[in-house]
């Protein structure tokens, strides 16, 4: 049992770098491999944009810059090899378009995917982590989620849909997780209402289903590629729940843990690649929050029909910095260097920032 | 009237006078003894003694030493001189009197300044206490400050040692790449089996190594891998859908926990309004079904002040609160109404009473009470009553 350390002792977020952009920055990514970023955003004139920014020195270098008709909400290279490292995203019209950033006048591939906004978007089994066929989910204001093969055009390989007659929710963020072998797929996706529903693309069914009370603005597993261990989902009002998937209980489903960081939205939620039991919340208010998560002593018990139920753990707070007024809207940690991680927020900043002492944590 | 005391006995010398007062019985106290330059006193109740002095002392200086019941005074003269008696011998009662309260002020004016001076010195104090606790924690914001720019620091340096490593690794690789082309493109047979190995082993190497491959090297190579790569990979999904249902929500808005209980109770309104029917009126008998229906009314009147005519479309209204007086709705068009016929007065009635019915404010009748809002400004400042609009 780790405990939590004090004072200076504590990891640190440390601002390394500051950059203003002339546009809103909606998602920022690492390039896989390398010390590249990626902004994706949307400039005053309606106009999607694409930068491609190194890190170099004490600041980031503008390497390219690229212009699409449709202003960008989101962006992954998920379900990508490492060789091509094709970014797919997801825009304010609904299409879904993967580009090779090396030619990016011609997405590789294409779809109007949704009839409005793409809110997020997630992908899986590319860049060597995880095993079966690359994929990737769209959620969309139309309620509706929808998974792609990108050697499959223009039809979904899975459509979650609202019943006939049924009004339609937003669904505001999917996740992918459980990718441990090339039949098992599950997306996680959260909508405003509260909804948080599990899709088993493996039985193409849904597996779960909660409310947590409030819109759920980001949900993420700790891991994609192994048996789903955790999920967190964070939501409006300051709350976050964690929830351990190893056992589902038939009538109550997950155990889970919540916490209230203060009263504003928290926006995304993302694990250290190199820890999985490490996260970021990212705040309304402009601040970051960096949690580590503790198991019980014992994972599930019994209740009281001897159905397995499981036991959540407990949250610690390791380190939090407020660094803007404006919400964090996007946070990515790099996947190849522990600790630094890139966050954009609505005061048109990019920053870069370096997380020390995550090897004492 | 007090007692005075009469015996009392001094002697004196240059400087100085020394002058014994018994007191028998009586308990003396600091505060019992009044003395100025040229003015003495003791008054313990009833027991008065009081010397107006031959010249002046310096009164700060002397002292009164209290005994047991006797009263020891050393006063120091202020000019060296010896005095004829202890006291002036005066009988003149004014004269006494303005003594005394000359005496009396001077005493005044004495503690008054010491008070001034004694809080002079304590905001000094004060102030010199509070630069020092801000030099203090100066002190602790610096130190703290060069402990993080210090790890800033350190970090930045690990950073650009980490790219560099990068770049390195990159060089190296792509010459090696470089190399392992050409042997492929010479042997043709052994290349698959080449490859195979050369795959798990690039693999490996570039998860080991950060890569950046470049294009041009790679073309080749990464098409044979990709190959491979496509045999070992599934077919795609077979496309099939999952029919979700939502947990309902009236409001379009995403859901929040603080405004659930305030959304609750709207709908609660709305609901009970639509069922209240505030019937009971004689005329209602001369009307029609439809005429009835306070929304077909209130359509009715929609269409009339549409089309300009703004005294029928008053009257449908009219009718419509008659037969239900809980829509908010109503009152906000009457007030519409109103303000065209410029009935200043009623449409701010109008539109106070539909904001009235318009609480508790959610997003869902947001637009509605904008409305309401905007129509009683400009009745308010039709009427000249610019601060209310």
């Amino acid at each position: 049992m780790s405990s939590v350390p004090s004072g200076l002792e504590r990891p640190q977020l440390v601002a390394h770098v500051q950059q203003p952009l002339s546009y809103t920055l909606f998602d920022c990514k690492w390039v896989p491999r390398s010390a590249r970023l990626l902004c994706l955003g949307s400039a005053a004139r309606g106009t999607g944009v694409i930068q491609l920014y190194e890190l170099r020195g004490g600041r980031v270098e503008l390497l390219r810059e690229i212009e699409k008709a449709k202003p960008i909400k989101c962006g992954t290279f998920g379900a990508t090899s490492l060789q091509q490292r094709y970014l797919a995203t997801g825009d304010f019209d609904g299409n879904l378009n993967i580009w090779n950033l090396e030619a990016p006048e011609i997405p590789v591939y294409s779809v109007k995917g949704h009839k409005e906004i793409i809110n997020s978007i997630d992908g899986v089994g590319g860049l060597g982590i995880g095993e079966g066929a690359p994929e990737i989910v769209t959620g969309s204001r139309d309620g509706t989620v929808k998974v792609w093969d990108p050697r499959q055009k223009d039809m979904p390989v899975a459509n979650m849909e609202p019943v006939q007659g049924e009004s339609k929710r937003d669904c505001w963020t999917v996740a992918f997780g459980n990718a441990y072998n090339q039949e098992e797929r599950v997306v996680c996706a959260g909508y405003d209402n509260g909804d948080i529903k599990l899709f088993d693309l493996k039985t193409m069914s849904l597996r779960w289903e909660t409310n947590i009370k409030n819109g759920v603005c980001s949900v993420e597993f700790d891991r994609k590629d192994v048996n789903m261990n955790k999920l967190v989902a964070t939501s409006l009002e300051g709350k976050f729940h964690v929830f351990d998937m190893r056992t589902q209980h038939p009538t109550k489903g997950f155990a889970s843990v919540s916490e209230k960081v203060q009263k504003s939205t928290i926006w995304q939620v993302r694990h250290l690649p190199q820890n999985r039991d490490v996260f970021m919340t990212s705040g309304g208010a402009g601040s970051l929050h960096l949690w580590k998560y503790e198991y019980p002593a014992q994972r599930s018990k019994e209740d009281s029909e001897g159905a397995e139920m499981g036991v959540a753990g407990s949250v610690s707070l390791l380190q939090n910095v407020t660094l803007s007024t404006q919400p964090i809207s996007s946070l990515d940690w790099s996947p190849d260097k522990k600790g630094l991680c890139v966050c954009g927020a609505f005061d048109q900043t990019l920053r870069v920032l370096i997380v020390t002492k995550l090897n004492k944590v | 009237m007090p007692v005075w005391l009469r015996e009392y006995s001094w002697r004196q010398t240059g400087s100085a006078v020394y002058l014994s007062l018994p007191l028998r019985g009586v308990r003396v106290t600091p505060a019992n003894i009044f003395c100025t330059d040229q003015y003495l006193k003791v008054s313990i109740p009833p027991f008065l003694f009081e010397a107006i002095l031959y010249a002046p002392i310096d009164e700060t200086n002397s002292t009164a030493k209290i005994g047991n019941g006797i009263i020891f005074f050393t006063l120091y003269k202020k000019e060296e001189a010896m005095w004829d008696s202890l006291t002036i011998e005066n009988d003149n009662k004014e004269k006494l009197q303005y003594l005394r309260e000359n005496a009396v002020l001077k005493a005044h004016e004495k503690a008054k300044e010491e008070t001034e001076a004694k809080k002079v010195t304590k905001q000094e104090h004060k102030k010199y206490a509070l630069e020092a606790t801000m030099k203090l924690e100066e002190a602790e914001r610096k130190r703290i400050e060069n402990l993080k720019e210090k790890e800033r620091q350190k970090v930045t340096k690990e950073l650009e040692l980490w790219k560099k490593q990068q770049e390195d690794a990159e060089k190296q690789k792509r010459i090696q790449k470089g190399r392992e082309l050409h042997q492929e493109v010479e042997q043709l047979k052994e290349r698959k089996k080449e490859k195979m190995n050369k795959t798990r082993i690039c693999n490996e190497g570039t998860s080991e190594t950060r890569l950046k491959p470049t294009k041009g090297c790679h073309g080749s190579y990464s098409m044979f891998s990709e190959n491979l790569k496509e045999e070992q990979l599934p077919a795609p999904r077979s496309a099939a859908t999952i029919k979700i249902n939502f947990t309902s929500r009236v409001f379009p808005t995403a859901l929040r926990e603080s405004r659930a209980a305030e959304e609750e109770e709207w709908l609660r309104k709305q609901a009970e309004a639509r069922r209240t029917v505030s019937a009971d009126l004689s005329e209602l008998e001369d009307l029609k079904e439809e005429e009835k229906n306070p929304d077909w009314l209130k359509d009715k009147g929609n269409k009339m002040f549409a089309m300009g005519n703004y005294l029928a479309a008053v009257n449908a209204y009219n009718l419509a609160v008659q037969l239900n007086n809980k829509l908010p709705l109503l009152y906000l068009n009457r007030a519409a109404c109103h303000l065209k016929l410029r009935n200043l007065h009623k449409a701010i009635e109008d539109s106070s009473k539909a904001l009235e019915l318009l609480t508790p404010p959610v997003p869902d009748n947001e637009n509605a009470r904008v409305k309401a809002y905007v129509r009683r400004g400009t009745a308010f400042c039709q009427l000249e009553l610019y601060t209310e609009g």
